[in-house]
């Protein structure tokens, strides 16, 4: 009757404080009831607010009322939040329960729900004993951590989700007498739950679709069919000894608290009735498989089962079906090195219209084979000493890669170091006959290779002496005389028929034609080209100039101003040799930049040559020895030179030798329009002598293929680069000249100077030396080795190792 | 004769014109050689430098130098040998001795014209700048007001539908015996329409994409339909088909692509009769995005034995698509024509729907297509797509970005009413800074039924080295130095196909994922949010009232 009272008081707040007083005063009475204490939700037809039943039961409890019962009327979380005090508070729930029924729970509270119970019953329990003897509809035991929840009838949907365990406690427990609803014990962290599946509401399903999603921790035992659960977060298993243990020894208490321990013996009769899900670890799922099938497995068992063997390209591809790393080595690179010894032509020997391969004599002297390597100049010219010494412009040298670095070889000293050999041995006699028209330096060559290769040579000169320009045109302080004497004594070792005095007519020309099987035309240009203009009959060509010098006239100059019309380098011979007559100033003229260039220039310059251009000229008053120009100028001129070119005669020749512009017309290998006639040297135009002697030693080699019945061209390399030569591994070198030096300054441009720089690089051990019979070597490549880096093609000091696709 | 002079430095290049400039480490290269064995553009080699040091080690000046050849790893200066900076050095050099470094003040462009030819690439467009649909928000999210879903507990469905959508209405329904059913004898043609994932895998053909290459991402999407239940669809390109494939039960998750070159076709005529399904779809091609206005090109360096059978041409020849179907001269008679043709060669059971680069005439072509009963939908590709070869400026200067043009087209339809009739595809750098999913679902809450990606599964499941700073972007030449674009076996065969169709598989998981990641918070978990554009924000004014979108910020 008192609480009864005290919660009509209790309905106005402004009486709240004075009601609590009241109570204070009579708390131990209400203790002592002997009769349960009892709160009502429903006073006199009003429902009483939940705040004002919560207040009423914890007043109660604070004033010792230890049991109390509720007659509830959907009031929201009643009997939760008691705060332990180490005793036990019972309380019975009859009526209606409404949400939340024990939500915040705490040890000590014991709820007992004579009915059904509204959602979320046991709400973030943490250590309420909660027994229901009824259904518990949605949410039931949601984020529950400790204490437990007993429900005679099923669950709703959601129930168990977000459960804990705290380490601390004991884990949360709820037993479930039937089944219960969709999307059980999603996310539930922790705790046991218990479905015993005693008549459960859907027969098919006592867990209810989806159940587990998002489980983490925990154990539920259920008993009686299911649905599937989610896969992903838990594990279906048998329960053990242990969990039998702890279910039979609990179940005792579940039955007794809901009034059922008749089903005892039914549910405890085998733990084969019984399963458990229990949630992944986090170290088994790292552990999983991220895919149901690994994408092999999927093309060995359903993809080439149904497209066939080896995939859907296998029938188009003509090789391994297997994976490849990058780093390949055999067939499987995709490039591989070369050593390409030989393969490219030095610079020296590409510049050198002969061809003479100077790096091979380098290699002769670093083997310290000197006379070997002087003798090789000879194979290629006859002239050594006074070309490549004397006169050459030395186009090897100018190419020369040393020179990148520091000076060029000195090809040239090392052909005057082949002055005083002798000729080299001739082959056997092949009875072969060839006629060479001209004994100037592209007849003498052309002779000269003939007959080294054992074939009968006629050498037809017109003037008293071999040379050609070399010896009636070319000043004697340029060519000591006695140099060009000694190699023409070494040529006359060849035994090659020398026909001096003879100049060829057309009549001569056809019995040449008739008696050779070939016949060689290397008359050269004998006449001086003259361009006509007013006095031009007053000027004398360089040709004759300089050929009257060399047999020894004198041209009375002294004092003399004398102007020379074009200033190539036969205009620079000319005018050292006009000061040489003792002119008083030699002055050169030339419509054009001057093509003068090297020994001639500076020669003549020195001398105190003036070169003036451009310069056309108008006419050459011949009384007033004055030349003038188109420009307006004039200079004094008591002597002009003109020095425009040569021209060569070619009366002799028959019309079937087709010409063009007054020279012989000749194709690559320098055949005329008669496949038995060659033509070489300036009579195809003009370039200097060593140009002359070169084309003399190819078409000695083209006609000697031909005359032996295997017609083809020499062979021509292609010139390396200067960039595939390694300039790096050579220091800039000083001092003077010696043949030993040189060897080794040279480069060894394109040609393996076995120096072992590729074997010790290769970080692959790929690339070894293989020395053959007779002392002939090559560097090899160990194919399942090599990985196609590049490293032998980038270091090679001498260009010889090249990359190549590996196809 | 005048010797030539020697020139040194004259017309080379500076290391700092080129794109890449190679950092070589010397105190960590051991001189193995990897780097240089692979560089797909032999970009660096090795030589040797001198190094000289001169001493004075005494109490008063005492000189001495010491000089050594040392052996190095240097970059080629030479513009035809650019360094593409692919980084392959990188990747295999066990020690991190080398690597390539975008060099910002590269001239590269002006120069690589070598022989009057403009710059030829692969790749995509070069623009490192975020895309408007990297812009995209999502900001429609159901908090309280609706009732949220979540992602990881719930259960989604993303499909999408590919093929005209009849309305009810305008279906021969009968009902027989109390149920709904189809009359089959009604002469009403009823278009064909395939379910399937709204991301697909667009158009590269077997040449463009190596053996392996194209087979792994086939793999891929069978085992995406047959294991993990997810109808992804996969887009031949216009090289045709391998008959084995052809005539497998596959088949029915590949849209066959035919473009003006007409590649293959003969040998997938031939196929039709020994069909076991039938294809997803039939894609014409009109546009590639990357290039509009530019024809399909298979250089001659990649028409090599395989791609001379599967698309029936002679070897070593340069295969060009032309940039317009040379039968068709105007819009009517290009739509009608193909659709007509290629719907007829299966018996009109296969959706056919063309596809064009995003130009601002594409409101044209779908209204034509909207007219026309046999047209299964519209595929826009914007400029960012991904392409085999192109010219330059073709990729980096031509083109119409996506969402204002996909976005324009589907209020066209909303105007009509056939926003839900006629699907649009939509395709162009989907994906293109990784952001897979979230460009998928802007494109389709802009109103794409659907998206194709290209370049972001090549990145994704074959590890592409390319990017918008013209990495690598070697795929016109053959010389892809991962084995994707390329027909040297040499090369493709690092590439395992098993494992190019593992990361097929993963990466359309882990969109999936996300799509349900961007779906549950807007509620969406059944129907594909099609045209949902009040569930996105842009922070920028103008691109939100082009697009007729929120604006956020």
């Amino acid at each position: 009757m008192r609480a009864k009272k005290k919660t009509v008081k209790s309905k106005a707040s402004d009486v709240k404080l004075k009601g609590r007083k009241q109570q204070t005063k009579t708390a131990m009475p209400l203790a002592a009831q002997s009769s349960p204490f009892t709160i009502r939700g429903n006073v006199n037809g009003q429902r009483v607010p939940s705040r004002i039943l919560e207040e009423q039961i914890q007043e109660a409890v604070k004033h010792g009322v230890r049991e109390m019962r509720i007659m509830a009327q959907g009031q929201h979380g009643i009997g939760g939040r008691i705060w332990p005090s180490g005793e036990i508070i019972k309380i019975t729930v009859e009526g209606t329960a409404g949400q939340r029924l024990g939500s915040m729970g705490m040890d000590g509270t014991e709820i007992l729900v004579k009915g059904s119970a509204s959602d979320d019953v046991g709400w973030i329990n943490c250590g309420a004993k909660i027994t229901v003897l009824g259904d518990v509809t949605n949410g039931a035991f949601n984020a529950a951590a400790q204490g437990i929840l007993y429900v005679q009838g099923g669950g709703g949907a959601r129930c168990d989700t977000m459960t804990k365990r705290n380490p601390r406690f004991e884990p949360p427990q709820s037993w479930y007498f039937r089944g219960v609803g969709d999307s059980f014990a999603e996310f539930k962290a922790g705790g046991i739950a218990v479905i015993c599946g005693v008549r459960p509401r859907n027969p098919e399903n006592v867990l209810g679709y989806r159940p587990c999603v998002g489980m983490v921790g925990g154990t539920i035992y259920f008993r009686g069919p299911i649905r599937g659960y989610s896969e992903r977060d838990v594990k279906l298993l048998d329960l053990t000894d242990q969990d039998w243990d702890w279910l039979t020894t609990n179940m005792k208490p579940f039955l007794a608290a809901i009034d059922r321990m008749s089903y005892y013996e039914e549910l405890t009769r085998s733990s084969q009735d019984w399963k458990k899900l229990m949630a992944y670890t986090p170290q088994e799922k790292m552990a999983r498989k991220k895919l149901h099938m690994s994408t092999t497995e999927f093309r060995k068992n359903s993809w080439e089962k149904a497209v066939g063997p080896g995939g859907i390209f296998a029938e188009y591809l003509d090789h391994d079906l297997t994976i490849l790393p990058y780093i390949t080595t055999g067939k499987e690179r995709r490039n591989k090195p070369l050593w390409a010894n030989e393969k490219y032509s030095p610079p020296c020997a590409y510049a050198c219209p002969t061809l003479i391969p100077s790096h091979q004599r380098a290699t002769l002297i670093r083997q310290g084979l000197l006379q070997e390597s002087l003798e090789l100049v000879l194979r290629y010219s006859p002239l050594p000493a006074t070309v490549c010494g004397q006169i050459c412009p030395n186009l090897c040298m100018n190419s020369c890669t040393r020179g990148l670095i520091d000076k060029p070889l000195a090809i040239d000293k090392l052909g005057s170091m082949a002055l005083d050999l002798p000729a080299p041995r001739k082959e056997k006699p092949t009875n072969h006959r060839v006629a060479v028209i001209g004994g100037g330096p592209g007849g003498l060559s052309a002779a000269w290779q003939l007959a080294l290769k054992g074939h009968t040579v006629d050498l037809y000169e017109a003037s008293g002496k071999l040379g050609g320009k070399i010896e009636h045109c070319i000043p004697r302080e340029r060519l000591p005389h006695q140099i060009l004497e000694k190699e023409l004594s070494r040529f006359a070792e060849l035994g090659v028929h020398v026909h001096l005095n003879t100049l060829i007519d057309r009549k001569k020309y056809d019995a040449i034609y008739k008696g050779h099987e070939i016949v060689i035309i290397a008359v050269g240009a004998q006449k001086g080209r003259v361009i006509a203009f007013p006095g031009s009959e007053h000027v004398i060509t360089a040709y004759d100039f300089l050929k009257e010098a060399n047999s020894g006239k004198i041209h009375a100059l002294k004092g003399k101003r004398v102007i020379v019309i074009g200033a190539g380098n036969v205009g620079m011979d000319v005018a050292s040799e006009a000061y040489n007559f003792g002119a008083d100033s030699v002055i050169a003229v030339d419509i054009q930049k001057p093509a003068a260039f090297g020994k001639e220039m500076e020669a003549a310059t020195s001398k105190g040559t003036q070169i003036v251009w451009p310069k056309l000229t108008e006419r050459y008053d011949h009384t007033g020895k004055k030349i003038h120009f188109k420009d307006g100028s004039s200079l004094d001129a008591d002597m002009v030179v003109i020095s425009v070119g040569d021209v060569p005669v070619l009366d002799f020749l028959p019309p079937d030798i087709h010409t063009e512009r007054g020279w012989i017309a000749v194709n690559n290998v320098n055949q005329t329009s008669d496949v038995k006639v060659f033509a070489i040297g300036d009579v195809t135009g003009l370039g200097l002598v060593t140009h002359a002697i070169g084309q003399g030693r190819l078409v000695a080699e083209t006609v000697h293929y031909q005359m032996m019945h295997a017609p083809r061209a020499p062979e021509l390399k292609q010139v390396i680069p200067y960039e595939k030569v390694k300039r790096e591994y050579y220091d800039v070198c000083t001092g003077d000249f010696s043949a030993e030096r040189e060897g080794h300054k040279c480069l060894s441009c394109a040609a393996c100077r076995d120096c072992h720089m590729c074997e010790s690089t290769c970080y692959w051990g790929a690339i070894s030396r293989v020395e053959h019979e007779g002392g002939s070597y090559e560097y090899v490549v160990d194919e399942e080795k090599c990985i196609g880096c590049g490293f032998c093609a980038g270091i090679c000091p001498c260009g010889v190792w090249e990359m190549v696709e590996n196809i | 004769m005048e010797p030539a002079s020697r020139l040194d430095h004259n017309h080379k290049l500076s290391l700092r014109e080129f794109p890449y400039i190679i950092r070589w480490r010397d105190d960590r290269c051991k001189r193995c050689g990897s780097c240089t064995a692979v560089c797909p553009v032999k970009a660096i080699e090795p030589t040797v430098k001198v190094m000289r040091v001169v001493r004075s080690e005494g109490p008063v000046p005492t000189p001495s130098s010491v000089r050594q050849v040392v052996q190095i790893v240097e970059q080629v200066k030479d513009m035809e040998r650019y360094c593409t900076g692919c980084g392959t050095c990188t990747l295999v050099c066990p020690n991190e001795a080398i690597e390539p470094e975008l060099n910002p003040q590269s001239k590269f462009l002006h120069y690589k014209n070598k022989g009057g030819d403009g710059y030829k690439r692969g790749g995509r467009r070069n623009d490192p700048s975020v895309s408007t649909l990297d812009r995209l928000k999502f900001t429609r999210i159901s908090m309280l007001t609706d009732p949220a879903l979540d992602a990881g507990r719930h259960e989604f469905r993303i499909r999408t539908l590919l093929g005209r959508v009849t309305a009810p209405e305008q279906m021969p329904l009968q009902v027989v015996d109390g149920r709904l059913q189809l009359d089959r004898r009604s002469e009403t043609f009823i278009p064909p329409v395939r379910e399937i994932y709204p991301i697909m895998i667009g158009s590269m053909s077997v040449g463009a994409l190596s053996p392996p290459m194209w087979e792994g991402l086939a793999m891929g999407v069978a085992y995406l339909n047959e294991v993990e239940g997810m109808p992804v669809v996969m887009c031949s390109g216009e090289g045709g088909m391998p008959p084995r494939l052809l005539r497998s039960r596959y088949l029915k998750y590949f849209i066959i692509q035919i473009a003006s070159g007409y590649f293959g076709w003969d040998e997938i005529v031939r196929s039709i009769p020994h069909m076991v399904e039938d294809p997803a779809a039939i894609e014409i091609k009109y546009g590639q995005g990357a290039k509009p206005g530019d024809g399909g090109l298979l250089m001659a360096q990649k028409v090599l034995k395989l791609i001379s059978k599967i698309r029936g041409v002679p070897q070593f020849v340069d295969l060009a698509s032309p940039p317009t179907h040379q039968t068709k001269y105007s819009i009517e008679e290009a739509v009608a024509k193909m659709i007509q043709s290629m719907s007829m060669a299966w018996g009109f059971r296969v959706p056919v729907y063309p596809k064009i680069s995003g130009t601002k005439t594409a409101k044209a072509v779908l209204n034509n297509l909207a007219r026309n009963p046999y047209a299964a939908g519209l595929c826009i590709d914007g400029e960012d797509g991904g392409t085999g070869a192109a010219y330059n400026v073709s990729m980096d200067k031509m083109g119409h970005p996506i969402a204002s043009n996909l976005r324009e087209c589907y209020l066209d339809l909303v105007k009509q009413g056939k926003q839900n009739e006629l699907p649009l595809i939509a395709a162009g750098g989907v994906g293109k800074k990784g952001n897979l999913a979230a460009n998928a679902a802007a494109l389709i809450m802009l109103g794409a039924s659907g998206v194709a990606i290209g370049k972001y599964i090549m990145q994704a499941a074959a590890d592409c080295f390319g990017d918008e700073y013209n990495r690598c972007n070697l795929c016109n030449v053959g010389k892809c130095p991962r084995g994707i674009t390329t027909q040297d076996p040499k090369l493709y065969r690092r590439l395992d196909s098993d494992k190019v169709a593992e990361r097929v598989v993963e990466v359309f998981k882990a969109a999936d994922t996300e799509l349900k990641k961007i779906f549950a918070p807007m509620g969406r978990s059944t129907e594909l949010p099609i045209g949902m554009s009040d569930g996105l924000s842009v922070d920028d004014k103008a691109i939100a009232e082009r697009l007729g979108i929120s604006y956020a910020c």
